[in-house]
């Protein structure tokens, strides 16, 4: 993936296939479709199957063309969810800041996704976490801004941040941090790496590495 | 032909009455004589298995001549007796026919599946076999799960015998066959692969491979979809074979760009739904439906008119029986009644510290909340905030994952079960004739996902019957796994329809009429609405995902129904009918592919509603009867 940066020709759309992952109900669609339509419906129906989006965003004068992949959070549909996670440049990690097991599932979500997707071990992946429902109340608040901070810390993600699809804040933000932290990704896999093949090998067979670029990840 | 006797022998089919017609030189006084017909496997000798026939005074006594009281006697004891049911003579194999399973390429059958004829690698015959109990369809069946077999393009009754499975040469082959199945997500270039393959192989073993190579040739109806790279390989390959081999494999290989066609489709206008008079009509003054057929397929033909919809949704469902008197109905109503209180007790009276201790009590509470919040709620029936009916939907869903603890809760379940409340309006009636459609989908909720993928896979399957040519576009656009109905699929179209067109479709389908699985030709039929669009547009999977995604609401479900009614009789009266697609839509099969047997046969008691299908299973009963006797 890394070699898409120098490919691109001047002024195109970057391709990037960001997955949206997380418990059901946390709002993945719901962060989706404020992105993309800024539109936000709190009846909105539960995903089936797969949906996805796409969005042309501009940063720092690059346009970009995200495509959002969303997916059914219920553990039953992981078999039919997962082979999409190949070929993903971004994952979102999100969770319900009014419900503590959706933020301890995490963990699982990572881990299915680094398995999946077919990451290359010891590489950098570019993973952000989304709390989303900043909107409820004080009170219904279950996860801290500061276990957020530190569970990040611990699995070695820098980018993290609290959205409301509701209230529409930090939506943008959120999709916008991920592409610019997928961009210093990039630039550090083109450090480390001296050689890289210039094609993306979108076929490539899924092998049994498991990646682990987190440290220090606790079991719960 | 052996004579080395080993003295482990594995029994894998055997079956009386099987008079040799032709037969080796050796063999030549045992000819017109009745005997056993075996598949045994010498599993300590490099023998491995043969064909073996011996002459009835072998195993039987000579009392046993009359051959009426022995058709009876033997079928019931003997037919498809596996290994171990009966002790085997090895003292007296020397004097069997046997015939090394690698010397046989390919077989033919004839007369009604009563003749066989084993044939060697240059299609010279070795032996035929009549068989006098029955056919040979038992053997075809045993012979195609040890061996890959395809007919032959020139000859429909020829099977051409691939290598061993097993054959560890041929597992390069087999790799790329895999890629045919579903979730094997590099089929788009599966053509190249095996004609690399093919390429590589040895000629020796060339002539089985070409074969298959046919089999995927004629899967393409258009020689412009293959790459003329690929064609031309294929054509010098032919003419390879061609000019090496005896002419039989002339006649017997053929690369052949034609599909057979189903006869044309024809209209089947939709029909007047079910009315309040005609359903009164058909109850008797007990309240007992005699004709069930008869409702069903008025039903299958309309629907159900709004009016007595409720009312008849009950016996589609399950929930009340066709064949009760009223007071009996009663009496089941109240038992049910019962029931249901009963396992409602059962969650309502746990306690905050029982819910504390039981994760997965409490997560699966949890979902149904988020779920019964965001299903239907469009509809005015759900709408609004602390809508009494949305409470409703959970103390259901609730009930429902202590009725059936092992399945639980699973997305898309609400789904189906919100129009039934919305037409029931009673938590009791909805909630056993939810229990009615869970039982006739609960395997698309399998904790694998093992009915998801089998219904793509069937669905992928009736797609490559009807239509080779869009079927063979998917493949080459990494779509053949049919992913993109996974939604249709799982909830039966609720996502794609409104309200009142998901109730019309759901009436129609529960009548299990024209036959079981008709939702997947619905889908073939949506799909094929469609496919000019996709095919047109150049289309790959994630293209084809959004397209049919964006579908949602733009479906004429009417024009729909009758087009795959239509595809339906284009398939029962299609000459080519494969056995994989009359088990997919409940026929017999005739044994021309090989099955997960056990689950054929629940499959085909299926059968009973079905008026077609038992006019099928007459006619092949009546020819069973009568090959018996002849």
């Amino acid at each position: 993936m890394s070699a898409r940066v120098n490919m691109r020709p001047a002024n195109k759309n970057t391709l990037l296939k960001v997955v949206i992952l997380g418990d059901g109900g946390v709002g993945k669609s719901c962060l989706m479709n404020r992105f993309v339509s800024n539109h936000f419906d709190e009846h909105s129906f539960h995903t089936i199957g797969v949906e996805f989006l796409n969005k042309d965003i501009e940063i720092d004068n690059e346009n970009y063309t995200l495509q959002i992949w969303d997916t059914a959070g219920q553990e039953r549909f992981k078999t039919l969810r997962t082979p999409f996670y190949r070929g993903s440049d971004i994952c979102m990690l999100t969770y319900a800041i009014d419900d503590k097991s959706s933020f301890r599932n995490m963990n699982m979500w990572k881990n299915e996704f680094l398995y999946y997707a077919d990451i290359k071990e010891n590489t950098y992946f570019p993973f952000i976490v989304v709390g989303n429902k900043s909107d409820v109340l004080v009170e219904e608040r279950e996860v801290s801004q500061l276990e957020l901070e530190t569970w990040c810390n611990e699995n070695g993600i820098a980018s993290c941040i609290e959205t409301s699809a509701k209230s529409a804040s930090n939506v943008q933000e959120a999709f916008k941090m991920a592409v610019q932290h997928w961009l210093r990704a990039e630039i550090r896999a083109d450090r480390t790496e001296c050689t890289y093949s210039d094609t993306v090998d979108l076929n490539k067979k899924q092998s049994d590495s498991r990646s682990s670029c987190c440290t220090g990840a606790s079991e719960d | 032909m052996d004579e080395n006797i080993p003295d482990e022998v594995l029994e894998i089919f055997t079956q009386d009455g099987v008079l040799l017609t032709t037969a080796p030189a050796a063999y030549i006084p045992y000819i017109n004589t009745v005997g056993t017909l075996s598949i045994v496997e010498y599993p300590n000798s490099n023998l491995t298995r043969c064909v073996e026939w011996k002459p009835i005074d072998v195993t039987i006594d000579s009392d046993m001549q009359d051959q009426e009281w022995q058709v009876v006697n033997t079928i019931a004891k003997r037919h498809r007796s596996l290994s171990g049911n009966f002790p085997v003579e090895v003292g007296h194999r020397s004097k069997y026919l046997k015939i090394n399973m690698n010397e046989i390429k390919s077989f033919r059958v004839t007369t009604k599946n009563q003749k066989l004829a084993f044939r060697d690698g240059k299609g010279d015959c070795i032996c035929t076999f009549v068989f006098q109990h029955g056919n040979c369809d038992g053997l075809v069946a045993v012979l195609k799960g040890i061996h890959k077999t395809v007919v032959s393009r020139r000859d429909k009754h020829l099977y051409c015998i691939a290598d061993d499975i097993k054959n560890p040469e041929r597992q390069q082959l087999d790799k790329s066959f895999a890629e045919l199945n579903l979730f094997q997500e590099h089929s788009s270039d599966y053509v190249w692969k095996f004609v690399k393959n093919f390429q590589n192989r040895p000629y020796e073993t060339t002539m089985e491979a070409f074969s298959k190579i046919t089999d995927i040739v004629y899967r393409s109806p258009d020689h412009r979809l293959l790459d003329n790279e690929v064609n031309d390989i294929l054509n010098r390959s032919l003419e390879a074979i061609e000019g090496n081999t005896t002419t039989h494999s002339h006649d017997e290989y053929e690369v052949v760009a034609h599909v057979p066609k189903l006869p044309e489709r024809k209209d089947y206008p939709r029909g007047r739904p079910l009315s309040l008079e005609q359903w009164k009509a058909l109850q008797d003054h007990d309240g007992q439906v005699e004709d069930i057929d008869a409702v069903k397929l008025v039903i299958f033909r309309g629907g159900i008119s709004p009016n007595v919809r409720k009312e008849v949704w009950k016996y589609l469902l399950d929930y009340h029986k066709w064949d009760y008197a009223n007071n009996e109905q009663q009496n089941l109503i109240k038992q049910r009644n019962e029931e249901y209180f009963i396992m409602k007790l059962q969650w309502r009276s746990m306690t905050k510290i029982q819910e504390d201790n039981f994760t997965d009590y409490r997560e699966r509470k949890s979902l149904i909340e988020k779920d019964v919040n965001r299903t239907d709620r469009v509809m005015d029936y759900f709408a609004g905030e602390n809508n009494p009916n949305l409470q409703v939907l959970f103390d259901i869903l609730m009930t429902y994952a202590m009725y059936n603890f092992d399945l639980g809760y699973v997305q898309g379940m609400s789904d189906l079960l919100s129009p039934i409340l919305y037409l029931m309006d009673n938590e009791v009636e909805a909630f056993w004739c939810f229990v009615g459609f869970m039982n006739k989908v609960c395997s698309n909720f399998d904790v694998d996902q093992a009915g998801m993928k089998e219904q793509l896979q069937h669905l992928q399957t009736l797609t490559a019957f009807i239509d080779p040519e869009f079927s063979n576009y998917l493949y080459k656009h990494d779509s053949a796994n049919m992913f993109f109905c996974f939604r249709w699929l799982l909830v039966w179209f609720k996502r794609e329809l409104s309200q009142q067109d998901v109730m019309r479709l759901w009436e129609v389908l529960w009548t299990g009429l024209p036959c079981q699985n008709f939702h997947l030709l619905i889908c073939v039929a949506i799909l094929d609405t469609e496919k000019n669009i996709l095919m047109e547009n150049n289309y790959g999977f994630t293209e084809i995902l959004k397209h049919i995604n964006d579908l949602s609401g733009n479906i004429d479900i009417s024009a729909i129904i009758s087009k795959a009614e239509g595809m339906y009789n284009q398939i029962i009266a299609a000459e080519h009918l494969t056995d994989s697609v009359r088990f997919i839509i409940g026929l017999p099969m005739l044994g021309n592919a090989i099955i997960d047997s056990k689950e054929a046969s629940p499959d085909l008691s299926d059968l009973a509603p079905c008026s077609t299908n038992g006019e099928v299973d007459e006619a092949s009963y009546e020819s069973a009867i009568s090959n018996s006797f002849l």
